[in-house]
């Protein structure tokens, strides 16, 4: 792993250009998908965007009884594989920061998986909150 | 030509070289088992004078210089008698009649099962449940008596709710419901676990119980929903970036 996700969130203005950008960058069947990454508020003004950790440890891995959920070497991410996903909504349960999320709209779940290395949400953060880099 | 590294099996490598093959009960999380036999391919090689034979791609290891047609004619007539028995076995699943349109044929020719369920007899739930560890449902009878329960017809002492088998059913026959925090399936009532916060149900308590068990994932994990839980990193995470502003100013 040489990349890191980075999250500022004292940078974070709540504009929800992230969210945007992770709903059409999953875009199937020309509808949005659900976006794995949300500004929420604590106080006035205040933000936190909220998206998966890649925790080393990671619960939903461990809650997975299909072997649907893998890490991936390369970009350092936990990537879902829906071919082998049963919906069982274990990982949504399992995870501690509640970042599985389930997609109403497309009925299966879904979960940060960094764009496969190239984090849309990243490149559109207006106020560099959202930073992917090279570490090391 | 198409690669394939050994003891892969040919429906796989059709699938990754995106060449469409009808296949009702084959999925990734389960053992293959060609127990719908639409997924049926014609293999010959080189050196075998012309001959050729029927194999269910989903169970037939890949072979160096085996060649391998999809769609022929022969094939075409298999696939379609196929689907008229399907028709005549489950002539309200929708997915059956998609797939028999597909192949031309828009009625059976055989007598229909009137009140018969939509069961296509492909053993999903039964390897997924066995996938999972829990063996809780089977195939009880024989011949034409032949269904998918639990053991005595009874509920299943070992079904936990996971609704696996549900989920994986390609034509929707197991039934569930979620009720005012129970789940009902396959007769059996289970508790859901209720957000402490919000009051939103997840999973049931005796599948958190077999992660707990099996996984080692700590118990706190599954007392809230999701929402409160990003609701609580926001706040940890917001009291941390208050401290550090403090520090700064």
């Amino acid at each position: 792993m040489n990349f890191r996700f980075e999250v500022i969130p004292s940078l974070c203005i709540g504009c929800r250009t992230c969210e945007l950008a992770c709903a059409f960058t999953h875009t199937k069947d020309r509808k949005p998908g659900r976006s794995r990454i949300y500004p929420i508020s604590y106080a006035p003004d205040r933000y936190v965007p909220v998206a998966c950790l890649q925790c080393d440890d990671a619960a939903c891995i461990k809650s997975c009884m299909f072997d649907a959920l893998k890490r991936n070497e390369i970009t350092g991410s936990i990537d879902l594989n829906l071919e082998r996903c049963v919906k069982c909504m274990a990982c949504i349960a399992a995870c501690p920061f509640g970042c599985a999320l389930l997609d109403d709209t497309h009925n299966e779940v879904v979960k940060c998986d960094l764009c496969g290395g190239n984090p849309a949400c990243a490149q559109f953060c207006p106020t560099k909150a959202l930073v992917y880099k090279r570490i090391g | 030509m198409v690669k394939a590294s050994e003891g892969e099996m040919l429906l796989s490598v059709l699938r990754r070289e995106g060449i469409d093959v009808p296949a009702l009960c084959d999925h990734a999380a389960i053992e293959p088992n060609g127990s719908c036999r639409l997924c049926t391919v014609e293999i010959t090689k080189e050196g075998w004078d012309g001959w050729k034979k029927y194999v269910t791609s989903c169970l037939y290891p890949v072979e160096k210089g085996l060649i391998v047609s999809t769609h022929t004619e022969e094939l075409t007539e298999i696939r379609k008698n196929i689907l008229d028995l399907y028709l005549a076995r489950c002539p309200n699943s929708d997915l059956i009649q998609k797939t028999a349109e597909e192949y031309g044929v828009y009625a059976t020719s055989f007598e229909t099962i009137p009140d018969g369920d939509n069961c296509i007899m492909c053993y999903a739930c039964t390897r997924i449940c066995d996938a999972l560890g829990k063996s809780a449902i089977a195939a009880v009878m024989r011949g034409h008596n032949k269904v998918i329960a639990p053991p005595f017809g009874d509920e299943p002492p070992d079904c936990i709710g996971c609704l696996s088998c549900a989920q994986i059913c390609p034509t929707d026959v197991i039934k569930w419901n979620d009720k005012g925090g129970y789940r009902t399936i396959w007769n059996k009532r289970f508790e859901l676990i209720t957000c402490k916060n919000c009051g939103k149900t997840t999973i049931t308590r005796e599948f958190a119980d077999y992660l707990i068990e099996k996984r080692n994932i700590p118990e706190e994990y599954f007392e809230i929903c999701d929402e409160c839980k990003r609701k609580d990193l926001t706040k940890k995470m917001g009291d941390l970036v208050e401290q550090a502003r403090e520090v700064t100013l």
